[in-house]
């Protein structure tokens, strides 16, 4: 029998100098593992790899050296310790790896280009398409080549791929399903990009987890106030009832409705980056019914799970959500409400995480 | 308290650029020095750097005492127990006499890996960490040793690349010190102090960056 020592090396591992990220199907499980570890904490230590992962300092070497080359860890600043040499964290390559994320809201499209520590790129508004079938979806291809076109061409082989976010509305006419399905497989044929597709507020949770406040919170509950209210719970960095269809008619539309019934303005409700007039008790009120479903679910939720954090996300004007946070903090004086900050679309930002997780991370 | 075997060749043992073999850095100038500095109370440095050694090549001309393998098991054994063995040898491998491609020097690194690991000269008979240092390339003018290295220059490039494939696929840790310290003109294959320098305070960072409980 041959001596396996002294077969020739395996050459599987990483000593190449391939540029460009490693196909989806090489990356391995234990290389998923540290990446994940990277994309919850941002940064961390060999050591810390090693005690997460029961993988030995030897193996977390080889893992983290082929990472590097990939670009997509660096090294990071270095601490000065107590004693001895200063220890040199590992960290993302913001360059590492791009995504693009899309989401079709209920007046429009956000389409994003986020880089690996979720900073956005690049970012546009378009009107939602017609809900005419024979519509091609020629503006979102059109924009994604924009997106992509914004990087250095290098960077473009570090594309990971494009994230669709994927409303479900009951009482919408349209079928979104059929919707999406179409558009995903229309990129991926016309662009050549890999397209994963989600439930969009599950997406605008996963985006707060990886990339927002919500970074350092292993438990939380979500909230996502749009057109309705929408709610996600996250335990141990984990998206529960992640396509849940159930929401609350007290967002941004049930507050047109009592404006317009009033014969107040309507139009800046939907409009981007714009202060709302003052609205006077219509706005009050609303906040209050606003406030008091929201704590009806923490109540139910606060059976089975202790959570201490909230968080809120929304394109309404930041000083209407700090008042709703502290409604919320004054109505239960032991929760934390604190504000998402993965804008400017935290759906479409939700949506381009999509594709790191997909790809780099362990389920 | 840990410990560390420095395992290497003149370039370990301190020989001085253009000297003579005689001729040797003070322990604080040589890089498993100023490794000991950077690392502090901590850790006991082990030097065992020989001119002339090679990886597992009895050496025709020079003696079997050049052999790194023969050497490697006694060596390691009244040593132990070892925290962590830094092997940095390769160059003298290139000597015209062995006829040596890199990837064949690879081989007597694997050859030295494999040997530490069936030892296991580490803590309570464990398999201690072991680092593949790949040694700067040498410089294309290498005086009057360009008989005894012909072709070597050309190879020692090589030797980096080779290494860490060996390194990756044994699972171990690497560094490619050729980048940080490159060879000195006067011979074109030793390093000066400075090369020293920022081997040891290199190899201080990787030493740490390994993680110790």
């Amino acid at each position: 029998m041959p001596d396996m020592r002294f077969a020739p090396p395996n050459p599987l591992r990483i000593a190449d100098r391939a540029s460009g990220l490693n196909a989806v199907s090489v990356r391995s499980y234990n290389e998923r593992l540290v990446l994940s570890l990277l994309l919850q904490s941002g940064s961390t230590t060999r050591l810390e790899i090693g005690e997460r992962t029961g993988l030995s300092a030897q193996t977390v070497s080889v893992l983290v050296r082929s990472l590097e080359q990939e670009g997509l860890v660096a090294k990071g600043e270095a601490q000065k310790g107590r004693v001895g040499p200063p220890t040199v964290p590992i960290v993302l390559n913001a360059e590492g790896a791009f995504s693009i994320g899309i989401s079709v809201g209920s007046h429009q499209t956000d389409v994003v280009l986020i880089d690996f520590v979720g900073t956005a790129r690049f970012h546009a508004t378009l009107p939602n398409p017609a809900t005419d079938r024979s519509t091609n979806h020629s503006e979102f291809l059109q924009t994604i080549r924009e997106a992509v076109a914004m990087l250095p061409k290098k960077a473009r082989e570090r594309l990971a791929g494009v994230g669709l976010a994927l409303p479900h509305r009951a009482a919408d006419g349209r079928d979104h399903e059929a919707y999406f399905a179409a558009l995903q497989s229309e990129i991926e044929e016309q662009l050549g990009i890999a397209v994963f597709v989600q439930n969009d507020i599950t997406a605008a949770a996963s985006g707060e987890s990886m990339f927002g406040v919500a970074k350092p919170l292993a438990d939380y509950l979500y909230f996502y106030l749009g057109a309705r209210l929408h709610g996600r719970l996250v335990l141990n960095h984990q998206i529960h009832n992640g396509n849940s269809t159930v929401s609350f008619d007290v967002g941004l539309a049930a507050l047109e409705r009592t404006l317009a019934g009033e014969g107040q303005a309507t139009a800046p409700l939907w409009a981007r980056d714009a202060a709302w007039p003052d609205y006077g008790a219509a706005l009050e009120g609303w906040e209050d019914r606003l406030t008091d479903e929201m704590i009806q679910s923490l109540i139910a939720v606060s059976q089975f799970v202790e959570f201490t954090t909230v968080v809120l996300a929304s394109r309404a004007p930041r000083d209407i959500c700090d008042s709703i946070c502290r409604k919320l903090s004054s109505k239960l004086p032991r929760l934390k409400a604190i504000l998402g900050e993965t804008g400017p679309s935290p759906k479409a930002v939700g949506a381009a995480s999509l594709p790191f997780s997909s790809r780099f991370m362990v389920d | 308290m840990r410990t560390v075997l420095c395992y290497g060749d003149s370039n370990t043992h301190g020989q001085i650029p253009g000297g003579l073999t005689l001729d040797r850095y003070g322990f604080e100038a040589r890089w498993p020095g100023i490794l000991a500095q950077a690392l502090g109370s901590d850790w006991r440095v082990i030097e065992e750097g020989l001119s002339g050694r090679t990886t597992v090549h009895d050496d025709p001309v020079e003696g079997a005492g050049k052999n790194g393998r023969t050497y490697l098991r006694p060596c390691v054994m009244s040593h132990a127990p070892l925290d962590l063995i830094i092997i940095m040898l390769g160059t003298n491998d290139l000597k015209a006499r062995f006829h040596q491609p890199p990837s064949e020097v690879a081989m007597g690194i694997g050859c030295l890996v494999h040997d530490i690991k069936e030892l296991a000269p580490g803590p309570r008979g464990s398999i201690p960490e072991i680092m593949v240092v790949a040694p700067p390339p040498m410089l294309d003018d290498i005086k009057n040793w360009a008989g005894i290295f012909k072709g070597g220059p050309e190879k020692s490039h090589e030797l980096a690349l080779q290494f860490e494939i060996t390194a990756d696929s044994l699972e171990v840790h690497f560094f490619d010190a050729g980048s940080v310290a490159a060879c000195d003109p006067l011979d074109g294959f030793h390093l000066n102090q400075h090369a020293h320098q920022a081997l040891g305070l290199a190899l201080a960072r990787e030493v740490e960056a390994i993680g110790w409980k």
